[in-house]
């Protein structure tokens, strides 16, 4: 049990404050934008996975006013479109567009035109001639000998590096003796593992509003994660002074870190914008949104070796990341899996061999988890055919083996060390198999008839931020203005995005429980890059724990200030002066204790000090957090799966977080539940596979092909069960840690060892489709 | 072609094209960006609207087929400044996160209510299951739901 | 040029609307512009008018023709109009009291939202081999009639379809309807269909209908869709019913003699395999449901 402090303000539930704009059809997200005097832009997208354009043809547009943009005539500065890494981690390869198409939708051109419908029509003038090259689909295939180079040359800080068998980056690691640790096992595992390749489906597509200015900057509305980021960047692709680029703060129609990089509609935009001199926007189809991003598909093949107690002796872990044409963040990603994979369970010796390979493929970016769903999907499988082999349950297992309070943490990566100072785990796993009747499940293989049932239990994490005590490779530090108005209430103002978590009304009622009045007097401003801050993503659940810690670090001096500015006017000593609310006058009151007559309210501070010409109570700072404490999940499922048709339903969930201070529970909640649906049709349903033949995806962008859970796949409310560990985060705003990614992390292991339960089948490969279900079952009865 | 069509309770006349999508002319033409493009396909439900009282799809729906007829759009919810039942459910219910979607659902549910004031959770499910949140996990909304059903009993 | 290239939020090709009152006027549009497409909820048509994969000079809206609009019971069979919407259908107490399998058949298409667009008759003139409607008319032997520029002519269900997309209907017919016999009493149906999540096409569907002397089968019907370019009924399957009493013995070598006798093919919905291997269960299920309805209806 932790000891926490009573709240005022946290762990109630509230209204957000952008609800009503959003209830109401009124909010406007980047692709509802639109000016006087827009033009509308399209963009080319390449048909072959792998060519040369040897010329574009722009003659055959017949319409003179529209602007057309070739990969000649935009800037041919190389870059990174995601900046979360210092120089010498971020390796360059893309462009604005490009000569060279590496995959089937990457763009090569673009209109814009005073309609849609004729900026479609310049598009079909386009004639382009293409040389083409063979592409590769597959990862390992792809660092075949003579295979068709997808990039020659690419960019790493200032140096130019030759790439070899496609090989984008590697990162290699030992720590102890992994050879010795194997030969202290009982017992070792090694099994081969492939994920799928997800796509978002975050419900906005990718889309962007460009005004150019008449001081030769831009202004810009994009879905992003990072304002901040985006203006980094634009300046370095386009040279603009960086107080010229405005990137303003909209609303963005889910994400799930489909933009932690600036997309790559935002740039072509720019271009078009600052050729057309007016404003352009640009805003994707489904199919082209399709064609854009996805999550990595990871190639496994792991190793673990435990004695005959049930303690882990060793691990080997290699890992072939599948990062498709270009890379978004393959290097930092290398180091992740395998920050991931040895944070979870205490490896005495553990050695690493990663490797990011090129192919003809749609983009990967992190997607909810960054790395963390599919290496937890891994080890938990393989958790839990370790147990079976020593023999003992697979829970107990866990237990022996987690990673928790007080030890070492680097979950995001080798260069992210910190140690781990609250820990739910216990309690998670204690609870669960309490509610789950855990230990008298059924026993694989025992099952007959149609429909077989299982439970699977699955554990994990996700960093809340990427921060540690020293500077690493990872950039992670984020900033917020607080100031007092005339009426009592304040302005927050942060460059930081809010997905739709809850993350900025979690913010300003951290800032209301420190400047103890409540979460309504708190205005979330919606700023941009001129006003705001560095902050430098939205991502790495650091919303709350990061971004509330700055929220918090203002609101102390703030606090500090309002009692120095109100000992003056009182005549009373700053420290010695008290706070509360009064309810009657919905006013906060600074007081000395005691003393009649020595009180004032925010309200009539702010105004006696305008009035005095004293100035305005505000801080801004910036804010680095010490550490990047997991918070820690688990979740117990049970299935039922139909061995007629392959299908599997979720039947009953119990899930577990480890959060520290809840601040919004239904919206803390909603995290869970969103990331069990996420995790469940990662498990059974989504990928994103090719045609060979046309180079293709499969689906050809529709979205009909790319299922996602309905309401109707998922588990009726009275089965499904949250709750929250009791921990508090002594790092955190006031014990908070996050929650985004952690809700998602564990889920597949869960799902899968729930399949294995009721069927008594292993799957190394997701998803586990219907079809697959089938098939392994049918190999068993032939088998048998 | 000219075209007369109420929408939110306003009769409004357009000259239109035959090949304008209802989306299209609700999003460019009156700025009512609450219905969204989000697949165009009648996939995921973003664009859902009321047409003559019945949920259908703006991205699939032609403007002249609207032709004396009532549309209804998330715009037209609630009164002047007071919430409809169902949004003050959705907000409570925490049945929002990036909101995306909201719309489309929350004018599902209208035509749910109306057609079945008292649903069963099955029932929820399964005529919301058109439209797609990626957030959520359906289970904050169908909580709203089931709420903004007991707040118009 | 990549085809996604051509997607695109609006419908950009444009295109002349007609919104006829009679099937007579609709087929005379028809006549005249020929590529003319009739338009109906728009659920298939509109979405391929925005990726370009049908480009029409000429829409003809069919939603205006009255007599399009019918349900009728004429006693021993169901008339419906090709333009009654889905979701009429499935609300039509008529269709649910006469034609459960029908009724069954429609809730499975789509959302509310599309069966609140779709019609009948797009179900049956888009002829996927998937349409769950299409099975239905099928599995029930109903007449599709067809209006055409020399008067009407009435084709069966089952030979309408010739394969993917592909129907009997010329470039100026027009379906105007459907007749569907009503099952008699002691008749037990079932529909079942898979799909990946509960909003797709179907990777496979099976539609049965048996009636039945006690637990003999007097007569039966086995339809799969997705299992072959049009919805087909297994004439070998029902002939290992025909004259039968049922046993679940003899469920399941029906259900295997289904699992053989189809000839799917591997798409991204599922695999051939998976197919044939599900259709033998979904058999048994859907046998043994009819089979149960036909005997307790008696």
């Amino acid at each position: 049990m932790s000891s926490k402090p009573a709240f005022k303000v946290l762990g109630r539930d509230t209204q957000r404050q952008d609800g009503v704009a959003k209830v109401t059809g009124r909010e406007k997200f980047a692709s509802d934008l639109s000016l006087p005097n827009m033009l509308h832009a399209r963009v080319l997208k390449s048909p072959y996975a792998h060519a040369k354009v040897k010329r574009i043809d722009v003659s055959a547009i017949s319409d003179p006013t529209v602007v057309t943009l070739t990969p000649d005539e935009v800037p041919d500065a190389r870059f990174c479109p995601r900046l979360m890494s210092t120089p010498e981690a971020t390796y360059k390869d893309w462009t604005v567009l490009t000569s060279k198409p590496r995959y089937v939708g990457e763009t090569i051109a673009a209109v814009a035109a005073e309609s849609e419908e004729a900026a479609q029509r310049a598009l079909e003038s386009l004639v382009v001639e293409y040389e083409e090259f063979t592409a590769v689909f597959d990862a390992l295939g792809s660092m075949e000998p003579g295979v068709e180079p997808i990039h020659d040359y690419i960019e790493l800080d200032e140096e130019t590096l030759k790439v070899e068998s496609n090989i984008a980056c590697h990162l290699e690691i030992e720590e102890g003796d992994t050879e010795e640790g194997f030969r202290q096992a009982d017992h070792v595992v090694e099994r081969t593992y492939r994920t799928n390749r997800r796509y978002h489906t975050q419900l906005e597509t990718k889309s962007v509003l460009v005004r150019p200015e008449p001081n030769g900057g831009v202004t810009v509305w994009s879905t992003t994660q990072t304002l901040h980021n985006t203006r980094i960047l634009l300046h370095e692709i386009f040279g603009i002074p960086m107080g010229k680029i405005r990137v303003m703060k909209v609303p963005i129609g889910g994400s799930f870190g489909s933009s932690i990089q600036v997309n790559p509609v935002v740039p072509i935009a720019v271009a078009l914008a600052l050729k057309a001199r007016r404003p352009v926007k640009l805003s994707y189809t489904r199919e082209e949104d399709l064609h854009d991003h996805c999550s990595y598909q990871m190639i496994f093949k792991l190793k673990l070796g435990a004695d005959r107690e049930g303690k882990l002796t060793a691990g080997h872990l290699d890992a072939w990341l599948d990062i498709g044409a270009h890379q978004i963040q393959a290097y930092p990603l290398l180091g992740c899996v395998v920050g991931w994979w040895v944070s979870l369970y205490k490896l005495p010796a553990k050695s690493y061999v990663g490797k990011a390979v090129y192919t003809n493929k749609v983009p990967s970016c992190a997607f909810r988890g960054y790395g963390n769903p599919q290496i937890t999907w891994a080890v938990e499988t393989l958790m839990d055919e370790l147990a079976e082999k020593v023999g003992v349950d697979p829970l107990d297992f866990r237990f022996m083996n987690y990673i928790g309070e007080g030890d070492l943490f680097w979950g995001q990566g080798p260069s992210v060390k910190s140690v781990i100072h609250s820990c739910g785990v216990e309690e998670i796993l204690t609870k669960g198999a309490e509610m789950s009747d855990w230990y008298n499940r059924p026993r694989a293989e025992t099952q007959t008839g149609r429909h077989r049932r299982g439970w699977g239990m699955g554990r994990g994490y996700h960093t809340s931020s990427a921060g540690a005590p020293v500077p690493g490779t990872v950039i992670d530090f984020g900033g917020a203005m607080l100031k007092l108005n005339e009426d009592g209430t304040f302005d927050y103002v942060s460059a930081l995005m809010d997905h739709g978590g809850g993350t900025l009304d979690a913010n300003a009622k951290i800032i209301a429980e420190e400047l103890e009045i409540p979460h309504h007097k708190v205005n979330i401003v919606r700023a941009d890059t001129g006003t705001t801050v560095y902050d430098v993503c939205t991502h790495a659940s650091r919303g709350i724990y990061s971004g509330g810690g700055a929220a918090l670090k203002v609101a102390a001096q703030v606090k500090q200030k309002i009692r120095e500015q109100a000992g003056n006017l009182l005549d009373a000593y700053p420290n010695a002066l008290k706070f509360r609310y009064d309810q009657q006058r919905e006013q906060a009151v600074v007081y000395a204790e005691g003393i009649e007559g020595r009180e004032i309210t925010y309200k009539e501070l702010a105004y006696t000090m305008r009035n005095k010409n004293l100035g305005t109570i505000a801080a801004v700072d910036s804010y680095r957090q010490p550490s990047c404490p997991p918070h820690f999940t688990g979740y117990f499922i049970e299935v039922d799966v139909d061995t007629w048709t392959g299908k599997v339903r979720p039947l009953r969930v119990i899930a577990g977080a480890d959060i520290g201070t809840v601040i919004n529970p239904k919206l803390a909640k909603g995290q869970i539940h969103g990331g069990l649906a996420q995790g469940w049709s990662m498990t059974v349903n989504e990928d994103t596979p090719y045609d060979p033949t046309s180079g293709d995806l499969w689906n050809r962008g529709f979205i009909s092909d790319y299922k996602v859970p309905t309401s109707m796949d998922l588990p009726s409310l009275e089965a499904f069960t949250v709750f929250f560990a009791d921990t508090y985060e002594p790092t955190g705003p006031f014990g908070a840690k996050g929650i985004g990614e952690g809700a998602l992390n564990p889920v597949a292991g869960a799902v899968a060892n729930a399949i294995q339960n009721a069927l008594g089948v292993r799957f190394y490969e997701l998803p586990i489709t219907k079809d697959r279900i089938l098939e392994a079952l049918k190999r068993k009865e032939v088998e048998a | 072609m000219k075209i007369d069509v109420t929408i939110n309770g306003r009769e409004r006349s357009f000259d239109v094209p035959p090949n304008t999508l209802l989306l299209n002319l609700l999003r460019e033409r009156l700025d009512l960006t609450g219905s969204k493009y989000g697949c165009g396909i009648g996939e995921c439900g973003a664009c859902t609207l009321l047409l003559d009282g019945e949920p259908v799809l703006g991205c699939m729906t032609l403007a002249v087929d609207c032709d004396g007829r009532t549309v209804e759009t998330i715009e037209g919810l609630g009164d002047g400044d007071g919430l409809h039942p169902i949004q003050e459910a959705y907000l409570e219910e925490g049945a929002v996160q990036c909101g995306f979607c909201t719309p489309g659902f929350i004018m599902t549910t209208k035509a749910l209510l109306e057609e079945e004031p008292n649903p069963s959770e099955a029932e929820i499910r399964e005529y919301l299951k058109g439209n797609v949140c990626r957030c959520t996990g359906y289970v904050n909304i169908v909580a709203a739901v089931q709420s903004a059903a007991g707040k118009m009993r | 040029m990549n085809p996604i290239n051509k997607h695109n939020t609006h419908i950009v090709m444009p295109f002349e609307y007609h919104q006829p009152a009679t099937v007579r006027a609709a087929v005379e549009i028809l006549r005249k512009h020929p590529g003319a497409k009739p338009l109906a909820g728009g659920t298939d048509l509109v979405p391929k008018m925005k990726q370009r994969l049908l480009e029409p000079k000429h829409v003809v809206n069919l939603k205006k023709i009255p007599e399009l609009s019918v349900v009728e019971d004429r006693g021993d069979a169901v008339y419906i109009g090709a333009a009654v919407r889905l979701r009429e259908i499935e609300k039509s107490e008529t269709i649910r009291r006469r034609l459960p399998l029908l009724s069954s058949c429609v809730r499975s298409i789509g959302s509310v939202q599309i069966r609140n667009m779709g019609t009948l008759g797009g179900n049956v003139c888009n002829a996927s081999p998937a349409a769950d409607g299409a099975l239905g008319l099928v599995a029930l032997e109903a007449t599709v009639h067809i209006a055409g520029p020399g008067g009407e002519r009435q084709v069966e269900a089952k030979s309408f379809f010739e394969g993917p997309g592909l129907t009997v209907l010329g470039e100026d017919e027009l379906v105007t309807g459907f007749t569907v016999p009503v099952p008699t009493e002691d008749t037990g149906t079932c529909f079942i269909s898979v799909g990946r999540t509960a909003l797709d096409i179907s990777t496979i569907s099976i539609a049965v209908a048996l009636t039945m002397d006690g637990d003999r089968v007097k007569d039966a019907k086995v339809v799969l869709g997705s299992v072959a370019p049009t919805p087909i009924r297994l004439a070998d399957a029902e002939k290992q019913l025909k004259g039968k009493t049922l046993t679940e013995k003899l469920v399941e070598d029906t259900a295997m003699k289904v699992s053989e006798s189809i000839k799917p093919i591997t798409d991204i919905r599922g695999t051939a395999e998976y197919r044939r291997e599900a259709s033998r269960g979904m058999a048994v299920e859907a046998i043994t449901k009819a089979w149960r309805e036909g005997r307790t209806q008696r």
